[in-house]
């Protein structure tokens, strides 16, 4: 690892004033540190934040519930108010990594982990991710686990958080502090981007903003959801491809519908077809088969990840039945 | 005197040394408080084939704390490999910055030594390589099938003929089976301290066979063997990595030698996929032939797999075709392909591991071919004499661990017509295969000292066999305990350090079977002497503390050596074993459940239940890994390996095991040596990933071939011809 310096915040304005060009906030590390030992990230700077105090859930204006950016993947998952309400989530979350993973990493970490893509990962290789102009060493090479969706010339990684595929599906906003001590909203379809020309930003997060925390919309999907994650272990592996589904129903009509895609694009992938198709339909299989056709046409697989087509469908089809049958 | 507890052979004792694990005091290589220690760390080269044209390490030796960075500039001279393709045994030298070429991503060319670990590290990052690279490296297994040559004579096996068996068959099976590369993935790191004073060399290392690490440490630097010491008194798992020395061991050495202060270097789990051997990649292909009622006619495993450019390894995978079923036409090849890829070594069941795979699923898919019951198909076929040499086999009970096993298991509910039998959204499949494995015995010397205590003895063994997790340390003090009748308490075990009379070590499922006979002759060496002395008569029971008496002794040492007899010479000597599994498929998403496994085993006496189970616990769980996840995956346009930490290579996890039902039948194999004991640690991974994927045949009517089975291999998957889904 590279020499860096330390420090500790113990409220945001000394995050924020500690922030420089090359600094990193450090959350659970279980990211960060990785990729420094990996020689991948190379902060001169790391300031930990965790003693600011973000770290409860509580009621926010929408009459949803908002999460601290710095409490743990577990204490989120596990939260009654969020098991209960917000139970797509929840699923999401504990399927993710391991226990002791989900005990160190936070919120804020999670909506900001990096892609698993190996070129990515070791430093010998090209990557326009990790050094900007060096090349896609996976779109000729080994691409088994990349996008299928919303690539570029550039890069064709995938996001790989659980969490954030169930925060599509359902809808939130990431509240985010400036450097100017000013604070933003954005909204979750926008925190993370497309690839583009500029794969070298995962999110529209500005270096040095400070993330506080999630806000969820109103209780959702509480009856019919499904987090359905495809991996190839029952745990401790990231999805080769999931899918989100919440469903709420009204005398037998679908009335609202949530459903993202993980694993297939540089973001989390919103089935905005889908939703739109099955809007006001019956939760029928020719309905729900219907829907994952229509969706999956857009796919473009590459030459080693052409299974993700059919896993799709399968998968849609699945995570919709599941949500449906749950507690019909 | 105390009551002689049931401590002898066949008790399930807990480990003697368990406690030591628990608290923390068992050493492991890189635990040893050597004074004055300081720390190396290996640089690895980023790519494939070429040469290295520039080194600059200014900017290394700059930093604080650095003492040294040695690259083939400023390197020892060691011996070097006189042919240009090596084959590779546990006494191989390793050869290491010896030149500026190089061979394979990933191979050491540097190594930066420091005060401190971190420094070290850093240091490493630091030491900028420019490179002449080839532009043609062989990289690519299947663009080099060109390039396959014949090892040696041994590699090919002939009975009969082939063809005419073939054209004799009324259905023939011909298809190809592939193995990934994997790699073993020791618990423990691969670590060594060495230390080089007035040109004798002391090195704690990782090592599964101490006994050749000085030999190859000696050969490697052109010194005395005698100067060289290795201890390994706690090894965390080896899997047959850490059979030979590999080369972080002759930079800690060259290191030392070079600084004058003891050199520790700890392998990271990166390097453990580049610089500590591997499983390489095996395509076999099979041709099965039989009759309508199931007699073979014709079998045939020709496997291609691949070496480094200078290193030569061949797994057997087609030892298990010569010898398990009774055919008249038998044929067995063996090729490799020279890559640009570290060179291969034994891993876990080598041979057997992979081979089984492919000879257990080929008599599954004849089986189906046949409409047989694939346990009757492979009892029709059984035979007591291994045909490739003409061998009666010392003992074989591969029937009875079919038939006893399908007992257990409710083998009779299976379904025969797959996708018939569901639950839900699962496909439920069940499978079984055949397994054996070589039960080798090798000479072993052991020396045991008995001190005289009031009217107690306590005995101390002493013998440079290594515990690599096994419980070395609890059967030799079983035997012990057995032959000199005293307690297990008062026995003490010390093993791993090759001043030790030599043994060879663990590996090959010989350890069990070579150690405690060893340690059996050192105490029958020492009662035998201590009666001889005194006139007492050898059938006479007499205590070993009243024969000490009566000969006046305080102390007594005595050494012994066991080795195989002209009857294990003039037998097949195999353990064999059975497995059966059922198997939950999911029939969308590809993913799947394996819901219990049984396995009976027939290895000979069972020294202690305990740990047998572990170990048979332990071969299925790799068999596991094996059948689903691991794999360890090349680029195709550099040649390094993608997958390179836990989060990329996958090995099961507690949820993706079963109930596991494991079950010894009762056996003493005393033409195998005079305890009657047969090899046990790798019996437990032979053949498991063949019941897995013939399970999920039975589930799903998809012949999984190629490993490991994964959901995007599932999804893409046909089903057999015939079958409807
Ligand atoms: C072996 C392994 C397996 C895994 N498996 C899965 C899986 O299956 N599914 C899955 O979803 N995830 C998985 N993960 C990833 C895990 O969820 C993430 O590592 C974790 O969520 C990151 O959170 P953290 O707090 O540890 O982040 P850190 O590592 O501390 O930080 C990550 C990044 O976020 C920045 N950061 C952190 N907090 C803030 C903040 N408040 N404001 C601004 N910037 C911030 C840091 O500077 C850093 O750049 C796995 C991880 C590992 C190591
Ligand atoms: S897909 Fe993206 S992350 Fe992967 S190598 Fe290409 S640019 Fe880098």
């Amino acid at each position: 690892m590279r020499p860096f310096t330390y420090t500790n915040a113990n409220n945001k304005e000394q995050a924020l004033k500690g922030a420089n060009q090359n600094s990193h906030y450090l959350g659970g590390g279980t990211n960060l540190i990785d990729l420094m030992k990996e020689d991948v990230e190379r902060p001169d700077q790391l300031i930990n934040i965790n003693n600011l105090d973000y770290k409860k859930i509580t009621v926010n204006k929408n009459g949803g519930l908002t999460l601290g950016a710095m409490l743990s993947n577990s204490e989120t998952a596990n939260h009654l108010d969020i098991r209960k309400n917000y139970p797509l989530l929840s699923m999401a979350m504990l399927s993710a990594a391991t226990a002791q993973i989900r005990n160190m990493a936070t919120n804020g970490g999670n909506l900001l982990q990096r892609t698993r893509c190996p070129y990515f990962f070791e430093i010998s290789m090209p990557c326009n991710k990790r050094e900007p102009g060096s090349g896609c060493g996976a779109k000729n090479g080994m691409n088994a686990l990349h996008a299928i969706f919303g690539y570029s010339e550039s890069c064709i990684a995938v996001n790989p958080s659980d969490m954030c595929v169930a925060l599509a599906a359902i809808g939130a906003s990431v509240e985010v502090e400036k450097t100017d001590g000013s604070s933003r909203i954005i909204e979750f379809s926008d925190f993370h981007r497309l690839p583009g020309d500029h794969p070298e930003n995962d999110t529209n997060l500005m270096q040095g903003e400070l993330i506080t925390a999630i806000h969820l919309s109103k209780p959702i999907f509480s009856d019919h959801y499904y987090y359905l994650k495809i991996r190839e272990r029952s745990s401790y592996a990231f999805a080769l491809l999931s899918v989100a589904a919440g469903l709420q129903l009204n005398g037998g009509i679908i009335t609202e519908v949530g459903l993202a895609m993980g694993s297939v694009a540089h973001k989390p992938w919103k089935l905005n077809k889908a939703e739109a198709y099955l809007s006001g339909k019956k939760p029928s299989q020719a309905n729900f088969e219907e829907a994952a056709e229509l969706e999956m046409i857009d796919a473009k697989p590459f030459k080693d990840n052409k299974y993700k087509v059919e896993m799709g469908k399968k998968a849609i089809v699945r995570a919709l039945t599941q949500a449906y049958e749950r507690k019909a | 005197m105390k009551t002689l507890k049931k401590s002898g052979t066949g008790a399930a004792i807990d480990r003697v040394e368990g406690h030591l694990k628990v608290m923390g005091i068992a050493k492991y290589a890189s635990e040893f408080p050597v004074q004055n220690k300081v720390y190396a760390q290996g640089i690895n080269s980023t790519i494939a084939k070429g040469e290295i044209i520039s080194v600059d390490t200014s900017e290394a030796e700059k930093l604080p704390g650095v003492l040294k960075v040695i690259t083939f500039k400023n390197a020892e001279k060691l011996k070097t490999f006189e042919k240009e393709m090596t084959p590779i045994s546990t006494t191989t030298i390793a050869p290491v910055l010896q030149s500026n070429k190089v061979h394979y991503y990933g191979e050491y060319i540097g190594l930066v030594v420091a005060e401190t670990f971190e420094q070290a590290q850093y240091a490493a990052r630091l030491v900028k390589f420019k490179y002449k690279e080839d532009p043609n490296p062989v990289i690519n297994f299947d663009k080099s099938r060109s390039e396959a040559y014949k090892p040696n004579e041994k590699s090919d096996y002939a009975l009969g003929d082939i063809k005419a068996g073939l054209s004799d068959a009324d259905e023939i099976v011909e298809v190809t089976y592939n193995t990934p590369i994997e790699h073993h993935h020791p618990m423990e790191l691969h670590a060594v301290i060495a230390s080089w004073e007035n040109g004798k060399v002391m090195a704690y290392a990782s090592q599964q066979i101490v006994e050749d690490a000085t030999i190859a440490i000696s050969d490697t630097f052109q010194i005395p063997k005698k100067d060289v010491r290795v201890i390994a008194a706690f090894v965390g798992g080896g899997f047959g990595s850490k059979l030979n020395v590999e080369r972080h061991v002759i930079l800690a050495v060259m290191a030392a030698k070079m600084i004058g202060k003891p050199v520790q270097m700890t392998v990271t789990r990166p390097q453990m996929f580049t610089n500590t051997g591997l499983r390489q990649h095996n395509e076999q292909k099979m041709r099965v032939g039989a009759k309508k009622d199931g007699t073979l006619t014709a079998l045939s495993h020709e496997t291609l797999s691949h070496t480094s450019s200078t290193l030569e390894y061949q797994e057997s995978c087609g030892m298990v075709t010569k010898m398990l079923y009774k055919v008249p036409n038998n044929l067995v090849t063996h090729r490799l392909i020279p890559m640009n890829i570290q060179a291969p070594f034994a891993m876990r069941a080598p041979g057997e591991a992979t081979g089984s795979f492919a000879l257990e699923c080929a008599m599954d898919e004849m089986a189906w071919k046949l409409k047989m019951d694939p346990i009757d198909f492979r009892i029709k076929n059984d035979t007591q004499i291994d045909l490739s040499t003409n061998k009666p086999f010392s003992s074989r009970l591969l029937v009875e661990c079919l038939r006893i096993g399908a007992e257990k298991f409710g083998w009779k509910e299976r379904k025969i017509q797959p996708r018939t039998h569901k639950n839900g959204n699962w496909l439920i499949g069940y499978g079984v295969s055949g397994a054996s494995r070589q039960s080798p015995y090798l000479k072993t010397n052991a020396k045991v000292i008995l001190e005289l205590d009031g009217d107690e003895v306590n005995a101390t063994i002493q013998m440079d066999a290594t515990d690599i997790g096994t419980g070395s340390y609890t059967i030799i003090a079983q035997t012990a305990s057995e032959y000199l009748r005293i307690p297990v308490e008062q026995i003490n075990v010390e093993l791993g350090d090759s001043n030790f009379p030599a043994t060879p070590g663990s590996g090959g499922s010989w350890g069990a079977a070579s150690f405690c006979n060893g340690a059996r002759a050192a105490c029958e060496k020492a009662i035998k002497t201590l009666k001889a002395n005194q006139n007492i008569k050898q059938d006479e029971e007499v205590s070993v503390a009243d024969l000490l008496k009566k000969n006046k002794l305080k102390r007594f040492e005595a050494e012994g050596s066991a080795e195989p007899s002209e009857a294990f010479r003039n037998h097949s000597v195999f353990s064999f074993g059975a497995n059966f599994c059922e198997v939950w498929v999911d029939k969308d998403t590809g993913m799947y459940r394996i819901k219990r496994m049984v396995n009976v085993g027939a290895a000979g006496k069972i020294l202690n239940p305990k740990t047998a189970y572990s170990q048979i616990i332990g071969g299925l769980t790799m068999g596991v890994g094996m059948a689903m996840a691991e794999q360890t995956r090349v680029e195709p346009n550099f040649g390094n390996f993608i997958t390179r930490s836990f989060a990329d290579y996958h090995v099961p996890v507690n949820l993706d095991m079963a109930n596991i039902d494991v079950v010894f039948l009762p056996e003493e194999d005393k033409i195998a040596n005079k305890m009657g004991i047969k090899g046990i640690g790798e019996l437990g991974i032979t053949s498991v990933a063949a019941s897995i994927a013939n399970a999920i045949f039975n589930a799903t009517g998809k012949r999984m071939r190629d490993l490991p089975i994964t959901p995007e291999k599932l999804i893409e998957a046909k089903v057999e011809p015939g079958i409807t889904v």
